[in-house]
């Protein structure tokens, strides 16, 4: 039977791990926002080697399951702390915080998946309009600022939005390294409870309540930004 | 002489697109390339405005000698402060109004006061009588519109030279005559002009010199009598009365 007390009375403790979740996906995604745009100029202005290496760091990430990533920092960071303490850099590997993990996982994840959000979006802002823009005498980095990445930001932002909810939902793995977030809370008070769908169900709203008010969000951002450029919209 | 070009080549993946053309051009003279498609009359403009890079060539701008394969960023950047261009596309900024469109150069190209550059703007909108149309966005005028804008953006910066690339060719044929209009009254005002077309009447009636342009190369030039008249080469006639019905 479906026992609702069960139900109701996990529900806020479910709700108030939820913050590690958000923080988790928010600071992964920042991080990760930074590292893509690097992986972009490298990309896009075809700097040596670098280029080549960021290719296979993306395509590698991209071809690996997330919880194998998560794992491989989690066992492979200490592992790099102590050998970099071996060659005489002052490092504390015990002292790691498993969240910190999560981040610089998520992180790593979230940067290749943006990378490639950002070069669509800015392939898709004609190149022609870059050539107009020098052409008036503006520097290459003004014409840049000015005219392509307001176009490729507004281009971007559907993605930006669906990668950054599916990093919310791929977080729900990382209690395997021992974080308590909404789906390990989940475990736990099932185990406690042994009952199983009440506690799940719970988790499930809570996800669809975080991931329908950041796609609401994104929305509206996305909707401010076309009202700047408006090429798809016809108001005349 | 404002423009002097000398012997520049460009070949692209083992085609040679411009096979060391020679190039001067006064001040105030308007100067028609036409030619057929393919011939090169896109890229020598390219070339000329550091859109792309000749693998050889020497240019001679004002007072500044410029080697055409090698051009510093400060000369690019100086030369492109001091020519316009025209896009067979327009090419307009699609997040800028037609106003921002116009006032973005003077602002950003050349250091201007943003008051400035708006009055400056509006005045050139004017001009062109757009403008009721200042606070719209390219994607709200229509193919002839833009294109005026694209002029007007270009006449704004008072440049030395402005290059047109096809500017009529992307156009719906009753929209080509307002453009046309523009660019005639352009040419009355004495701005120096250097156009890549095909339309024929603009070339035979408002250009001072009319050149000929095949496999690139300059075949032929003179005044638009000589070249649409009396043309001295077999290539000039072929082409000429293959576009017959055109002028």
């Amino acid at each position: 039977m479906f026992d609702f007390r069960f139900a109701i009375n996990s529900f806020p403790k479910i709700l108030s791990v939820a913050p590690t979740t958000i923080v988790l996906s928010i600071i992964a995604t920042l991080i990760g926002l930074i590292l893509a745009i690097l992986i972009v100029i490298i990309r896009e202005r075809k700097i040596k080697v670098l280029d080549s290496i960021a290719a296979i760091y993306v395509s590698f990430i991209r071809g690996t399951p997330i919880i194998v990533q998560l794992y491989v920092v989690y066992y492979g960071l200490p592992q790099l702390l102590v050998a970099l303490r071996g060659m005489g850099i002052n490092t504390n590997s015990n002292g790691l915080p498993v969240i910190l993990i999560a981040i610089l996982a998520y992180s790593f994840n979230a940067s290749a998946n943006i990378s490639e959000s950002i070069r669509s979006a800015y392939h898709s802002v004609d190149y022609q309009q870059y050539e107009a823009a020098v052409s008036v005498g503006m520097k290459p980095t003004r014409a840049m600022t000015r005219i392509v990445v307001p176009q490729l930001i507004t281009n971007l932002i559907p993605n930006f939005s669906n990668l950054f909810l599916d990093l919310i939902k791929d977080t729900a793995i990382v209690y395997n390294i021992g974080i308590v977030e909404i789906m390990a809370k989940a475990n736990i008070m099932s185990s406690l409870g042994f009952k199983y769908i009440e506690t799940y169900l719970d988790a499930l709203i809570i996800y669809v309540f975080i991931c329908w008010f950041f796609a609401k969000l994104f929305q509206i951002f996305e909707i401010i930004a076309r009202k700047r450029i408006s090429h798809t919209q016809e108001f005349v | 002489m404002l423009l002097d070009i000398k012997n520049i080549k460009k070949t692209l993946k083992n085609n040679h697109v411009l096979k060391g053309i020679d190039l001067s051009i006064e001040k105030g003279e308007v100067v028609a390339i036409i030619g057929p498609s393919g011939s090169g009359k896109t890229t020598l403009l390219r070339n000329i405005n550091f859109l792309e890079t000749a693998d050889s060539g020497m240019m001679k701008f004002r007072d500044q000698q410029i080697d055409m394969a090698k051009p510093s960023k400060e000369k690019i950047l100086w030369t492109r402060r001091h020519m316009a261009m025209v896009f067979q596309n327009y090419n307009l900024f699609k997040n800028k109004t037609a106003l921002e469109n116009i006032s973005e150069g003077l602002i950003f190209g050349q250091n201007m006061e943003k008051k400035t550059a708006e009055s400056l703007a509006e005045a050139a909108l004017n001009q062109v009588g757009l403008i009721d149309k200042k606070d719209f966005y390219p994607s709200q005028l229509s193919g002839g519109q833009q294109q005026r804008i694209g002029i007007a953006r270009a006449t704004v910066l008072n440049p030395d030279i402005v290059l047109f690339d096809e500017p009529t060719s992307a156009l719906d044929p009753e929209l080509v005559g307002t453009v046309l209009r523009d660019m005639k009254q352009l040419a009355e005002k004495g701005q120096t002009m250097i156009v890549v077309t095909h339309q024929m009447s603009f070339a035979r009636n408002v250009a001072d010199r009319v050149i000929f342009f095949a496999d690139g190369e300059i075949i032929e030039q003179g005044n638009a009598e000589e070249v649409f008249d009396h043309p001295q080469n077999d290539r000039t006639r072929k082409f000429l009365s293959a576009i017959a019905e055109d002028y």
